[in-house]
């Protein structure tokens, strides 16, 4: 992997819940073209970490790179470091709701794809405005332009005589691959997916795997966390072992799912296979 | 009894339908106005800063810690006070129902922004989408959907709380009983005819919101 171009970088992440710390200093690189799935326990940080990524969790300490470039710098002595400005900030301003969204975020945002496990479409808005919304308002693309790629990408996922439907008319598997296509309407560099099939009905699974599996298999740079084993084991160029917080062990889907170095991953592989 | 009501419709019906106007503008004009003064005050509740915020948040629970009457007195007796013109009783009435209102509305659009799944803001966030465009193209819509039928509510209990008004011998339906009553003392049939109507009001009032409502949710699925 070592040649090709680095897409995302993370040094030391940490993020606590409260007094839960769930991710305790997570180190890893993705690059240009692989295609990793996360596995791990329920509650372990892998949907936590992906979701630090692209900035929906803010990470208390740690760095962030995407594309080399720094997003997220944040020192673990948080104590001293604050200073009065930020203080009375504190005082004035109160916690933000929502996650952070600054411009440098948001055009990083806008180039991270992702999928989340609930699909997240918009009721309000029909198939093909669901699609074209973030282009059109984010990346000035001109709206019928917009529209012919938002075509091609639901032919593609063969959702195209869907165009005009609103999401309420559609199946949890076909609201999600409407998901994947939004996303993909951004020309994103790198696709996050966050337990994409978990809450479908096992007969849609397929469906959205299949999607993800040509995805992958175009290039696309695809981080999936994923309770699909032999999907991971199919699909991935390398697999990460979440933990406890930590990466526990990673390696190639044989190394991984043939091979465990670890007692942890072999007790977690002998309850989900 | 029926013959006194038949008798007191026949020679105070226009009285009685003066009043109900009354009541229809005051409280229509009242949920208009609250409705852009809640708005806001959800809006400031929302934002960041927080000396607003707590502004905002002294304003409703005062609203809703003292009784509706007790503001009605209050803005009958001040507002007259500190106007350099010539305030009416009503102009008084209404902007006490306005400022009681408000406070209501603001809670609804609160809530009805509130009540918009959190994945929504997570998509759009994820999807590069700015502060502006995340509240105006994903979360308000959706938020409208759930604040428009309360609004509905809003006016129906409007229409009943005018009804106040009538111990400032505000003109509107309760104020026409009372007139009615003084002028013939016949009590309970002028009470009858006020109650007959102000039920008739609401309650079709609320199927027409019922329709509306169940329109805008098929509006939904179909379109």
């Amino acid at each position: 992997m070592n040649g090709k171009r680095e897409i995302l970088r993370t040094k030391a992440l940490h993020k606590s819940f409260g007094k839960e710390e769930v991710l305790k200093g997570i180190d890893s690189a993705f690059f240009e073209g692989e295609t990793v799935a996360i596995i791990g326990a329920s509650g372990g940080g892998k949907s936590t970490f992906l979701r630090c990524l692209n900035l929906l969790e803010t990470p208390e300490a740690g760095e962030i790179y995407f594309e080399g470039e720094p997003l997220m710098c944040a020192k673990a002595d948080k104590a001293s470091s604050r200073s009065a400005k930020e203080m009375l900030r504190t005082l004035f301003l109160a916690r933000e709701t929502t996650a952070k969204n600054t411009g440098a975020v948001r055009t990083a945002r806008q180039r991270i794809g992702m999928v989340f496990q609930h699909f997240n479409v918009f009721p309000h808005l029909s198939v093909i405005d669901n699609i074209t919304l973030s282009p059109v308002l984010e990346k000035n693309i001109p709206k019928a332009e917009a529209e012919k790629k938002a075509e091609e990408l639901l032919e593609r996922v063969g959702l195209l005589e869907k165009k005009n439907e609103y999401p309420t008319r559609l199946s949890g598997g076909q609201k999600q691959r409407l998901a994947i296509v939004r996303a993909l309407a951004m020309e994103p560099d790198v696709m996050l997916f966050d337990e994409p099939t978990s809450a479908l009905d096992p007969e849609m699974v397929k469906e959205v795997l299949d999607v993800i599996r040509d995805l992958a298999r175009s290039g696309m740079t695809t981080l999936i966390v994923t309770h699909e084993i032999g999907f991971a084991r199919e699909v991935a160029d390398r697999v990460l072992f979440i933990a406890d917080g930590l990466i526990y062990e990673e390696g190639t889907p044989e190394e991984i799912f043939d091979r465990p170095q670890k007692e942890k991953t072999r007790q977690f592989l002998s309850k989900v296979l | 009894m029926l013959e006194d009501i038949g008798k007191l419709w026949a020679r105070y019906g226009p009285l009685y339908m003066e009043g109900l106007w009354g009541t229809l503008w005051m409280s229509l004009l009242t949920v208009l106005v609250a409705t852009v003064i809640g708005t806001a005050v959800a809006l400031i509740r929302n934002a960041r800063f927080r000396p607003t915020r707590f502004l905002m948040k002294c304003y409703i629970e005062v609203v809703r810690g003292t009784p509706i009457l007790l503001q009605l007195y209050f803005f009958w007796l001040f507002l007259p006070k500190i106007m350099p013109f010539e305030v009416s009783d009503t102009v008084s009435i209404v902007t006490a129902l306005i400022f009681n209102s408000g406070a209501y509305v603001a809670e609804v659009v609160r809530a009805g922004i509130q009540a918009v799944d959190h994945g929504q803001t997570e998509a759009g966030l994820s999807l590069g989408l700015g502060r502006w465009h995340l509240f105006s193209r994903i979360i308000y819509p959706q938020a409208l959907k759930n604040i428009l039928p309360a609004l509905g509510n809003e006016f129906i209990m409007m229409i009943k709380e005018t009804s106040l008004a009538s111990v400032f011998f505000v003109s509107e339906l309760t104020t026409s009983y009372k007139t009615v009553q003084s002028v013939t003392f016949k009590s309970i049939p002028s009470l009858t005819i006020a109650g007959v109507i102000y039920f008739a009001m609401t309650f079709l009032l609320t199927r027409l919101l019922g329709i509306l409502e169940r329109r805008m949710k098929s509006n939904e699925r179909k379109a």
